[in-house]
Parts: structure tokens; C-alpha cells; sequence
């Protein structure tokens, strides 16, 4: 098939097409929340609170714009979160050991990758189910990094490696620029390239996508492997931040980053959804935990009211896309 | 397949037939602990096998593969009856959901010690524990004596129910009732996790233009705070619970106050010698409740040895280690 018919059978998306109800409710429910909590506590508005948002919200969003993409072709990443945490340790030990930040940023990056491309194999060349592949994975990786750490931590790590997670350039937090820097190449990357349109095709009606000649494999290949190098761009990020590496850290990432993804308006069912929408989507679930320790709310009642904006998330976005068609 | 079930059976009848034999030493102790990602309990297998090697027993490990799983600790305790070991060191990873496991192993007539979390029921020879409610009152007494007693607090707390969680952080609330010039600004969770407890403390500090002392439930969370005052260059009394090497570490360098020690090293030892002594028809403890240890800069040495080369303490000392 010839590229003119695979353009005409799907024109480019723009940022102003189906998805933008959908990302104009979120940014309504966004700037809803922020309103609230600006009216209840005198320091939301602040611009070391904002800043601060931002900067809680970029772990999420790193992890979950991966996710997005798979998402996008209707798969699913449950291994991310354990990812995040192997990496992590390895990359830690891998400072430690020769004291090149560098070093350990690229085995930290490439062993998210390997992760990534093992389960893009499980998917496309075993046929294996993404939710069991990612969900076996997950195990492996949990099983790998307690076998690794045997209950032990890392810590301290250089002064210059400290400053990608908590150092600041011109009054901004670096991971905000990265944060915007990724938010910028995902958007494109889904909306302006022909290997994004092919994403979108392939969540929308994968037998379509593959007799109108797209490699979907190779494509499959390609975003569970994005999934895992941004997982480990992540376990970089969380290194850096929290200066130590321990083995328990995946469960407490993955459950965020599929709720940011959900928030954020991408379907479950694939071929809908915009990285641009997890970001808001990460940006939601930031600013309620803020908002609920800026205004000291009952231990209690965190879990419980982010698990309510989940679910209302989930059906709104249901209930306006039925609205749609 | 059940005759191939019957040559699996075989080797494992074998080694019940050689362990139930009256033997005095080369008993084979099981010890239990919750997970493998908890430093913690790194310090309590270190110590049951340090003892065990004293005594000349051996240890069996025996870990949830997933951390703190009810059902995987259930058929660790279902695998365990059949093998048959001399005794077993036992933390339940549930107090009260694996109390059915707990009476399976009495069943089995294994004598059974209980280390850490005390158990909701079953029979055991003996119980060796820390208390976490005097942990948490003695680690924030400290932190109030060195404020002065008085200052705006923040208490991250951990998991909301836990058993250690409740307990610590009612000490904590005890301790800021004695001290009237104290303010509890917030008490908020972090769940045991380092990066919620720095996400908790960056937004707590949005909030509160001062903050004196921070009471953490544990070592994680309050070095996860630390990260977080250091980000927004403040300074605030931190003090931890565990007494992990990072706490220690951290202590060294002047970025922690204080860490409740949980003394994973000798329940590990104390519990272990227990079963041995019981096996062997020695005076066992009923309860050894250890005295918290609060450590600081001032007595932080002991504690800055690798597990290795710790020693256990001796029966004599165990009986002068539990505050009951």
C-alpha cells in the first residue's frame, strides 16, 4: 500500500480535533481544583507552591507518558512502576562503583529500555496478552531487585548527579524543564509523526491498521520500549531526588501513573487520548495530595478521595465521548 | 503423578525421620520474617543466624517472595509443617490473619517462638519484641527535649492502621501532651515510603513558614524529609524509627537527630536462642519486650558495625534487655 493511501486514510490529528473536548474538560477540572484550593489556603497560589506541583507532578508524568503510548495501541505497562525500581538500584550501583553520573544515567536508561523490549517481545512475538506479559514482568523485576538489594539501600550519591532532581536553573526546578521538554517531544511525536498516526491507528482497529500496511509489531515494539526508557529516565529522576535506591519503591509509582493516564482522558480500549492529557491528568492527582496536606486533611481521607477522582474521571470521560458520537 | 509425588514426598519423610531424632545440637531453627525489602528485617535473619551458628543450630529462611503476603506466608507455614524442622522463629506478617497458620504449627507440635509483632493468638514458648509505642514516645521526647520543649511539629506518619503505625505515633502524640509550649501543625501520612514523605514534607513547608522538628515513623521517611529541607534550604530537627544503616549514617553527619532503635539484630538473636534453649530443655523467657534505644549522636558507635560482626547477647543479658 502506498503512503498516499495510508495519509488518506488518516489525517494527521490535530490538537484541535476529537481529543479537544476531551482535554478542555480535564483543564476545566484542573483550573476547577486549583480555584478551590486557592480560595482554602493563602499558600497554593504561591510560586514556590506551584513550582513545587510541577516538580511533584514530573516523576508521575515521566513514568506515565510512556504509558501513555502503550495505552494509545489498547495495551497496558503494569510492570513500570518495577521497572522504575530496578533500574534505579542498578544504575545506583553503577555510580557508586565507578562514580561516573553519566555511567549510571546510561545503564539506569538502557536497563528501563531492555525491560521495555522484553515485554514488547512478549507482546508481539509470544502473543502474549500485554496486561499478563507486564504483570509477570512486574513480578520478575520485583523478584530480581529484592535478589539484588537482599534488603539493603543505597545512598549519597554526588553533589553534581543530585542537582538533575532537586537543582534549579534560572529560578525554575530542572525537572519542570525536563518535564516540558518530554511533554513537548511525546505531544509531537503522537500528533505530528507518521509512527504516531500509526499508534492511534493501531488502538483504534489493529486489523484495519495492519491490512492498511502498518508494521504493527515494529510499532508495538517501539512503545513498550518507550514505556521502559521512560521508566528509566524516571528511576534517574527518583535517584537523583531522593539521593538512595530501594527495592520497595515500584509499588507506590505504577498505581499513580495508570491513574494519571486514565485522569488524563487516554482510553483503556486505545486509540484515544493525548500525552498532553497526562500531564494534566498527573497535574490533577499532584495538586489534590498538596491541596490535602496544605490544608492538613485527615490521613484518612487521601486514599479515598483520589480514588473517587479516578473513578469520576473515568466516567466522565464515558459519558462524553458517548455524548461525541 | 502421585507416584511421582511419593519420590518428592520421600526425601522430605527422610528428613523429618532425621531431625525428630533427640540430638544435642545441628537443630534446624525456620525463621519467618515479612519481606525481603525492609532493612529491618535484613538485621533480624543476620541475628537469628549469627545465634543459631553460636549455638551450633542452623537457620532455614523464609521470606514472602511478595512483601508481606498473607497467603504466600500461609503455604511457607503449609510447606514447613511437612518438612518438619526442630523449631520455628516466627513474625507473622498479619497479626491477626495469620493466626490460622499460627495453629497449624501447633497442630504440628513444632514449638514456635514469636519475634516483632506479637501474634493475636496461637501458643508460643516465647515472645520478643521492641514496643513501638515506647519508641515513638521516647524518640519525640527527645526531639522536644532538644527543642527546648517547645516549637511547631509535623508527624509523617506510616501506613494508616498498621500496627506499628498506630502504636509509634500515639507515642508521639503522648510525648507532644507533655510538652504544652509544642504545636502539632500536621500529622500526615507518607506510608513508610521516602518519596511520599518528601512530597508531604515540600508541601507542609508551602504552608508553614516554620517548622522546628519533624517526627517520622520511620528511618525512610525521615531522610525523605531531610531531602526535602535540604531542597528548599531549611533547617528542622528530624528524628526517625528502625535505627537503619542510613538513619546511622545520617546521625554521623548531623542530619538526623535520632532514630529509635527496633533492634532487629538481637529479636533475631534473642528469639533464636530461645527455641534452641527450649529444644535443648534450658530456661527459656516468656517476653522479652526490649527497652527503646534511643540513638544519637552521643551513643550512635555500637551501632555503626556491619551486622556481621555484631555479637549477640548473652542469655544473662537477655534477661536485663526487656523492660517487663
Amino acid at each position: 500500500m502506498t503512503d498516499i493511501t495510508k495519509e488518506a486514510m488518516m489525517p494527521p490529528r490535530s490538537f484541535l480535533s476529537q481529543d479537544a473536548i476531551q482535554l478542555f474538560y480535564r483543564l476545566l477540572a484542573a483550573f476547577l481544583i486549583c480555584a478551590v484550593l486557592a480560595v482554602l489556603s493563602d499558600s497554593f497560589l504561591s510560586l514556590g507552591n506551584i513550582l513545587n506541583v510541577l516538580r511533584q507532578a514530573s516523576l508521575t508524568f515521566f513514568i506515565a507518558s510512556g504509558l501513555t503510548l502503550v495505552v494509545l495501541t489498547a495495551g497496558l505497562d503494569l510492570s513500570v512502576g518495577a521497572n522504575v525500581a530496578l533500574s534505579a538500584c542498578i544504575a545506583g550501583t553503577v555510580i557508586h562503583k565507578t562514580g561516573s553520573p553519566a555511567l549510571g544515567i546510561l545503564t539506569g536508561l538502557a536497563c528501563g529500555g531492555i525491560v521495555g523490549l522484553l515485554n514488547g517481545i512478549m507482546v508481539t512475538a509470544l502473543r502474549i496478552p500485554s496486561f499478563i506479559a507486564t504483570y509477570g514482568m512486574l513480578w520478575v523485576l520485583n523478584g530480581l531487585t529484592y535478589w539484588y538489594m537482599a534488603g539493603e539501600t543505597l545512598h549519597g550519591f554526588p553533589a553534581g548527579f543530585r542537582q538533575i532532581g532537586s537543582g534549579y536553573l534560572f529560578g525554575l526546578p530542572i525537572p519542570v524543564y525536563l518535564l516540558l521538554v518530554f511533554l513537548g517531544i511525546g505531544t509531537l511525536f503522537a500528533q505530528r509523526t507518521i509512527w504516531g498516526q500509526e499508534i492511534y491507528a493501531i488502538g483504534a482497529n489493529p486489523v484495519a491498521a495492519r491490512l492498511s500496511g502498518i508494521p504493527v509489531a515494529r510499532r508495538l515494539l517501539l512503545v513498550y520500549a518507550v514505556s521502559g526508557i521512560m521508566a528509566g529516565l524516571a528511576s534517574i529522576i527518583f535517584l537523583s531526588r531522593l539521593n538512595s535506591a530501594e527495592a520497595d519503591i515500584g509499588e507506590s509509582l505504577t498505581l499513580p501513573a495508570i491513574a494519571a493516564v486514565l485522569i488524563g482522558g487516554t482510553s483503556l480500549f486505545g486509540g484515544v487520548g493525548t500525552v498532553f492529557g497526562t500531564f494534566i491528568g498527573a497535574l490533577i492527582l499532584t495538586l489534590v495530595l498538596n491541596g490535602m496536606n496544605l490544608l492538613s486533611v485527615s490521613a484518612n481521607w487521601q486514599p479515598l478521595v483520589t480514588g473517587i477522582i479516578v473513578i469520576l474521571a473515568v466516567w466522565l470521560d464515558m459519558k462524553t465521548r458517548r455524548r461525541a458520537q | 503423578m502421585t507416584r511421582k509425588l511419593g519420590y518428592l514426598a520421600l526425601p522430605l519423610l527422610m528428613a523429618a525421620a532425621f531431625t525428630s531424632q533427640a540430638r544435642a545440637d545441628g537443630e534446624t531453627i525456620a525463621v519467618f520474617t515479612k519481606n525481603q525489602t525492609n532493612p529491618f528485617f535484613q538485621t533480624v535473619r543476620v541475628g537469628a543466624d549469627n545465634m543459631a551458628k553460636t549455638l551450633n543450630a542452623k537457620t532455614l529462611q523464609y521470606i514472602p517472595t511478595k512483601p508481606d503476603s498473607i497467603p504466600e506466608q500461609l503455604s511457607q507455614i503449609e510447606d514447613v509443617v511437612v518438612k518438619k524442622p526442630s523449631a520455628i522463629v516466627f513474625t507473622p506478617v498479619d497479626y491477626k490473619a495469620m493466626v490460622p497458620g499460627v495453629e497449624k504449627i501447633n497442630e504440628a507440635k513444632i514449638p514456635v517462638v514469636n519475634i516483632t509483632d506479637r501474634s493475636a493468638g496461637g501458643k508460643f514458648l516465647s515472645f520478643v519484641g521492641a514496643d513501638d509505642y515506647s519508641l515513638g514516645l521516647e524518640t519525640a521526647r527527645f526531639l522536644l527535649k532538644t527543642l527546648g520543649g517547645k516549637g511547631n511539629i509535623v508527624i509523617i506518619e506510616g501506613v494508616k492502621g498498621s500496627l506499628t503505625n498506630v502504636d509509634r505515633v500515639r507515642g508521639f502524640n503522648d510525648a507532644l501532651k507533655e510538652a504544652p509550649g509544642a504545636k502539632l501543625l500536621a500529622s500526615q501520612p507518607g506510608n513508610y515510603q521516602r518519596l511520599q514523605a518528601l512530597q508531604v514534607m515540600e508541601n507542609l513547608m508551602q504552608s508553614n513558614a516554620q517548622i522546628d522538628g519533624v517526627l517520622a515513623a520511620n528511618d525512610a521517611m525521615a531522610v525523605g524529609a531531610i531531602e526535602a529541607l535540604d531542597g528548599a534550604n531549611r533547617k528542622a530537627q528530624v528524628i526517625g524509627i528502625n535505627g537503619t544503616k542510613e538513619a546511622i549514617d545520617a546521625i554521623k553527619s548531623g542530619k538526623l537527630l535520632a532514630s529509635g532503635d527496633y533492634n532487629g539484630f538481637a529479636q533475631g538473636c534473642l528469639g533464636t536462642m530461645m527455641a534452641i534453649r527450649a529444644l535443648r530443655n534450658q530456661p527459656v523467657i516468656a517476653e522479652i519486650v526490649l527497652k527503646p534505644t534511643v540513638i544519637t549522636k552521643d551513643n550512635y558507635q555500637p551501632f555503626d558495625v556491619p551486622l556481621e560482626q555484631r555479637t549477640c547477647p548473652t542469655f544473662e543479658d537477655a534477661g536485663k534487655l526487656g523492660a517487663k
